[in-house]
């Protein structure tokens, strides 16, 4: 018999409310600090939140207001090597927990292959440099009228 | 506080950068979440309806596949809020939820002809190149708080 992996989702009263949020906090592979630590930090602020401990670091969701407050505090343990992304599902969700529908979910990848600079950005973070960003600008039309003619003229002298 | 656009939309390094700077990003997961968390789902499991489709003929022609239309119905509003925007050319990470190549070309023209301050930068194959995209992002992004958004 197949698996089903469309199964409907059983969400709770919280978890369908507008002001919950959902955080993925990930260690970059030079953190100072561990998944167990982060997790711990988290459960001493006693904030009500749901903490889960995963293997990229931690997953934690509740209230949007108690749920960047812990990320803020979790930050502070390695400011340069812990990252954070939002999650459009809630932990454990059937539609995305590898427990249900096997095989790693579709995050995971894009996630992987973004760990590979994650080292470099942390030290990017660390170490920064002054840089000139330009940002492009639309050519002044007397420029482009000159550049125009200047075509036309080299054009019509390879013709004669 | 400005919204910033990114691309790839779920990005993890961008979406990091960019709220480390106080801004908002305005990513696919926070768009996805509304959605799949809503209390009356019509159509398990992700509730993605027939309404989508036709949200997305806004953003794209009906004979555009119907896959282009729905994904576009969830990205095309994130691309109308957007007071800036960051573009990340080549990133290995177009698959997956964003797997959809038309999409992502098309979503790249709609934040390109957008008149917002833009950076588009290459993804990093090296250390060096990291560097680069991180200080870049970083002074794209301080020079966007001195602008107060405009």
């Amino acid at each position: 018999m197949s698996a089903n992996l469309s199964m409907s989702p059983k969400l709770s009263a919280e978890e369908s409310d507008p002001d919950y949020a959902i955080r993925m906090i990930i260690l970059g592979p030079k953190a100072n600090v561990s998944e167990n630590q982060i997790v711990n930090r988290m459960h001493l602020l006693d904030l009500p939140l749901t903490v889960k401990w995963t293997c990229y670091g931690a997953m934690v969701s509740g209230k949007k207001e108690y749920v960047e407050e812990a990320v803020k505090e979790v930050r502070k343990l390695d400011p340069y090597n812990i990252f954070t992304k939002s999650r459009g599902f809630p932990p454990g969700d059937p539609r995305r927990c590898r427990g249900h529908r096997y095989g790693p979910r579709e995050g995971f990848h894009q996630m992987e292959k973004e760990y590979q600079i994650l080292g470099d950005v942390g030290d990017a973070l660390k170490h920064p440099k002054e840089v000139y960003v330009e940002r492009p600008k639309p050519v002044p039309v007397n420029d482009l009228v000159n550049i125009v003619n200047e075509v036309i003229e080299k054009e019509d002298s390879e013709e004669s | 506080m400005v919204k910033v656009a990114i691309y790839p939309p779920n990005s993890l390094v961008l979406g990091d950068l960019i709220e480390r700077k106080g801004h908002t990003v305005l990513a696919l997961q926070k768009a996805m979440s509304q959605k799949v968390r809503d209390p009356e789902i019509d159509s398990p499991p992700m509730n993605i309806t027939e309404e989508d489709p036709l949200k997305g003929l806004k953003y794209a022609a009906i004979e555009v596949p119907s896959g282009v239309r729905g994904r576009m119905a969830v990205i095309g509003p994130l691309i109308d809020d957007a007071e800036a925007a960051i573009i990340i050319d080549d990133a290995p990470i177009g698959f997956g939820c964003v797997g959809c190549a038309r999409t992502n070309e098309l979503a790249m023209f709609c934040l390109r002809k957008k008149n917002i301050p833009k950076l588009e930068i290459s993804y990093p194959t090296n250390r060096d190149e990291t560097f680069d995209m991180v200080n870049k992002i970083n002074a794209f992004l301080d020079s966007l708080s001195e602008e107060g958004g405009n």
